[in-house]
């Protein structure tokens, strides 16, 4: 089977901010080489852990962000594991790294001694706020992360702090950006013959997910803020149903399509009191955002919606093209009959588990070079022998450089 | 800085994308200096036109900063698909395109002529995206939605706020914005790869609830491999704490703390302390001394406790000024910026040139996103405002497809570049 990225060789030396943006290259089949440290990268010290018990080959989370990758171990402190990374970049095209601005350069493994092996050599460094400025020494979580961008303001309650988006996102933000950076900076190479060094932020990288804020206050001069209710108005936000929620998008304008068949659907099922939800005041969008129609509007839907469940809503409200869809959880997930038929979910392996689990697949579906797991993720050091004997480092040189601490 | 030519200089994008994710896709490769045509009609307006904010408040199709932020480095043309005349004018846009896109309900574009077997015929190589919300195929690929029903699919919006509460997700359509627009560009930066080396193009059939899945990998592990389903947690981090957001000086104005081992935590002590001198006794951190605190387990096991009287400190603060002083001990926090800090005060994000001002024909000088990377040799920022509904057709028809000035007129005529 073709793979779109043959051929194109990556060294990964990256932690949370970049190891995914290594597995989109690797699971489109470029030759993708996890280079952590001695004591292993940092993901491998994150939960979930296989039976919640932590341990370097237990990580869940470095397991799927390094699907399809290739694992060596060598320690970039000492000067010959610094000389081993600089052979191993004149055979690469690109590096993904994410160390402290000034980290690779004051080992001599920086961009600009790194090309000057290898022209063509594209590095994409990605750190919490950029090479260079006023907060490039800072550090930060993904908390911090989507603090600094602006998304955190926004997300939560109004009456209450900010809450965080799951699953580390600022992480992803930076990781999804870098590959796309990463990937543009090698198109180019290709091209030219000339690699670049690209700067990726995190903070900058969550600025893009501020939806319309950024352009409200330049415009009209409002800070948007949490939003007030989970009804942003009438017919609009989350509802409670019999087994979770549902998101209902009827809009609540009076003359749009959805409202009228979610009126009509109401009707049909003989919701309670769906009578008070006629009159012409329903088809004014000031009377649709006031508390009174929101409160008319949760309680008589909730009252009915609670009978039922959110696969049920969700089929018989899309049978009348309302813009209803659950709220799923991720057990929801693993049997939403859409993203089975797709064969989404895909078989996770690994040597601690008897059996394969599931975990997400294809995030595109390519007709000529399909998305696929090329192998698990890397036991620590697993590929050192096997790489470094491509560069024609023998068994003794290799066993040399193993008990010098260099590789592992 | 500006030596060498954009990185995709010489694509051409047939864009058909329009609301969110597309336009934000097609945004990445028009910033980059792919000369990406948006293809429109008035007969059936893309809705960020029609959504604000509006410059000065008032709505206008050619005033949307939302739209207008989506759709930099784009030329525009006006076209009515549903003519029968329309079909014809496109082709011969795509006969010189490399990628045609678009984000459409499943089965639209069929339904135009556009299916991807069509689009292969009029251009052998052409790479198709098409990014309808739940995919070409399946037995929901119809189920209809917009931004706001992807969170809640994908999960993002109920795995995101407080226990306990009504789940509070982003405050956004957070796949919109990043996970599918990411997701997408990186599948068609893979597939000109792949069309440089082999000459082939190919479908890429991209639903726009599977990035945001693939993102959150670790969660369902945890379901699949563990039997544990993950649930919303608030501001809680698995192993950390004090790991949170709390409040600072002023109306709503809050700080993100997150302290990652106990040398961090001395660090957290010690500046809070010179903080507080002189301050009220009631947010005193002598507390924070206390034995019980020193090591992460018993923070963690503590941690609702601890989060409180950390609150009851930080609210005397303002929130950059202890961001700085915690940063400056090496304590990862911070401010919660809001939009006016991102856009007005930020001096990191002011020295990259985050923000870029475009002069616009209707809307004068207004904000704009560039994207999040800098390259050492070429330059990243937009280099067109958005265009006006229309602003291209004429230049298009006439330049690139070759259309006599009759030609156009007769179409014109017939309503057909409405």
């Amino acid at each position: 089977m073709d793979t779109a990225l043959e051929g194109l060789r990556v060294l990964d030396l990256s932690g949370p901010m970049g190891n995914y943006s290594g597995k989109l290259f690797a699971d489109m089949g470029a030759d993708v080489i996890l280079v952590e440290p001695p004591q292993g990268t940092a993901l491998r010290r994150e939960p979930p852990f296989i039976g919640s018990v932590a341990g370097t080959e237990r990580s869940l989370n470095f397991a799927c962000q390094n699907t399809s990758k290739r694992g060596i171990c060598l320690d970039l402190e000492t000067a010959s594991g610094q000389r081993l990374l600089r052979e191993l970049t004149a055979t690469a095209d690109l590096v993904i790294e994410t160390a402290p601005p000034g980290w690779m350069d004051a080992r001599g493994i920086g961009h600009a001694a790194l090309s000057r092996v290898r022209p063509q050599l594209v590095m994409a460094s990605i750190t919490p706020f950029g090479q260079t400025g006023p907060y490039a020494d800072m550090q930060a979580t993904d908390l911090v992360g989507l603090a600094m961008g602006g998304l955190l303001y926004m997300g939560g309650y109004h009456d209450a702090a900010p809450t965080q988006a799951h699953g580390n996102q600022a992480y992803m933000c930076a990781a999804m950006y870098g590959a796309v950076a990463a990937m543009l900076a090698v198109t180019e190479a290709e091209a030219t013959g000339q690699g670049q060094h690209v700067d990726i932020s995190m903070q900058e990288a969550v600025t893009l997910a501020l939806e319309n804020a950024a352009q409200t206050f330049d415009l009209e001069g409002v800070v948007r803020k949490r939003p007030l209710a989970e009804q942003r108005f009438a017919g609009y936000g989350l509802f409670e149903c019999k087994d979770g929620y549902i998101y209902l998008g009827s809009r609540g304008i009076g003359n749009s399509p959805a409202w009228s068949r979610s009126l009509q659907w109401f009707k049909d099922e003989h919701m309670e009191g769906v009578d008070r939800l006629f009159g012409p005041e329903w088809a004014d969008l000031a009377y649709l955002k006031s508390p009174e129609a929101r409160d008319v509007f949760g309680e008589l839907f909730m009252r009915w919606a609670r009978q039922h469940t959110k696969a049920w809503l969700y089929s018989e409200g899309q049978k009348r093209l309302i813009p209803l869809a659950p709220v799923s959880t991720p057990a929801d997930l693993l049997e939403n009959p859409q993203l089975k038929a797709r064969g989404h979910f895909v078989a996770f392996t690994h040597p601690l588990l008897k059996a394969a689990a599931l975990m997400p697949g294809a995030p595109y579906v390519m007709s000529g070079t399909p998305w696929r797991v090329h192998r698990p993720a890397p036991a620590l050091g697993q590929h050192t022998a096997e790489v470094l004997g491509e560069l024609g480092i023998g068994a003794q040189d290799l066993s040399r450089l193993v008990s010098m601490g260099a590789a592992a | 800085m500006s030596d060498r030519k954009l990185p995709l200089a010489g694509l051409r994008v047939a864009d058909f994308c329009w609301i969110g994710a597309g336009s934000y896709t097609t945004k990445i490769f028009g910033d980059m200096g792919a000369d990406v045509i948006k293809i429109e009609s008035s007969t059936r307006l893309d809705s960020l036109r029609l959504a604000g904010p509006y410059k000065d408040g008032k709505p206008g199709f050619n005033r949307s900063g939302y739209f207008a932020d989506r759709n930099t480095s784009k030329r525009g043309i006006t076209i009515d698909m549903k003519h029968p005349r329309a079909l014809g004018v496109i082709k011969r846009l795509i006969a010189q395109s490399d990628i045609v896109a678009n984000n459409f309900a499943a089965g639209v574009m069929e339904k135009f002529g556009l299916s991807f077997e069509d689009c292969a015929k009029i251009k052998p190589d052409i790479i198709y995206l098409a990014m309808s919300m739940q995919g070409s195929q399946g037995p929901q690929r119809d189920f209809r939605g917009t931004g706001s029903s992807i969170a809640a699919l994908t999960g993002i919006q109920y795995l995101s706020g407080m226990p306990g509460r009504v789940p509070a997700g982003t405050g956004t359509n957070y796949p919109d914005h990043l996970p599918n627009p990411c997701h997408a560009a990186f599948a068609l930066l893979a597939a000109l790869r792949y069309r440089r080396r082999t000459g082939k193009g190919q479908f890429i059939d991209f639903a726009q609830t599977e990035p945001m899945l693939s993102l959150m990998g670790p969660t369902f592990l945890d379901l699949t491999v563990n039997g544990n389903l993950q649930d919303r947690r608030g501001n809680d981090h698995p192993w950390a704490a004090p790991h949170g957001v709390y409040p600072a000086k002023g109306t709503d104005r809050w700080i993100a703390i997150t302290v990652m081992d106990d040398a961090q935590w001395s660090a957290f002590v010690d500046v809070a302390s010179t903080c507080h001198a002189g301050l009220d006794p009631a947010s005193t951190v002598e507390w924070a001394k206390d034995p019980r605190w020193q090591i992460m387990p018993a923070r963690y096991a503590a941690r609702e406790e601890l989060n409180k009287r950390i609150a009851a400190f930080t609210a005397t603060q303002d929130a950059h000024e202890l961001m700085a002083k915690l940063q400056a001990q090496g304590v990862p926090a911070g401010a919660v910026q809001d939009a006016r800090d991102v856009t007005r005060s930020d001096p990191q994000l002011a020295h990259r040139n985050h923000w870029v001002r475009l002069p616009h024909a209707e809307m004068g000088e207004s904000l704009y996103n560039a994207l999040p990377f800098r390259f050492s040799h070429t330059p990243v920022r937009p280099t067109r405002p958005a265009p006006l509904l229309g602003e291209h057709t004429r230049e298009i028809l006439s330049g690139m497809l070759a259309l006599s000035d009759k030609e156009i007129d007769e179409l014109e005529a017939e309503q057909v570049l409405k």
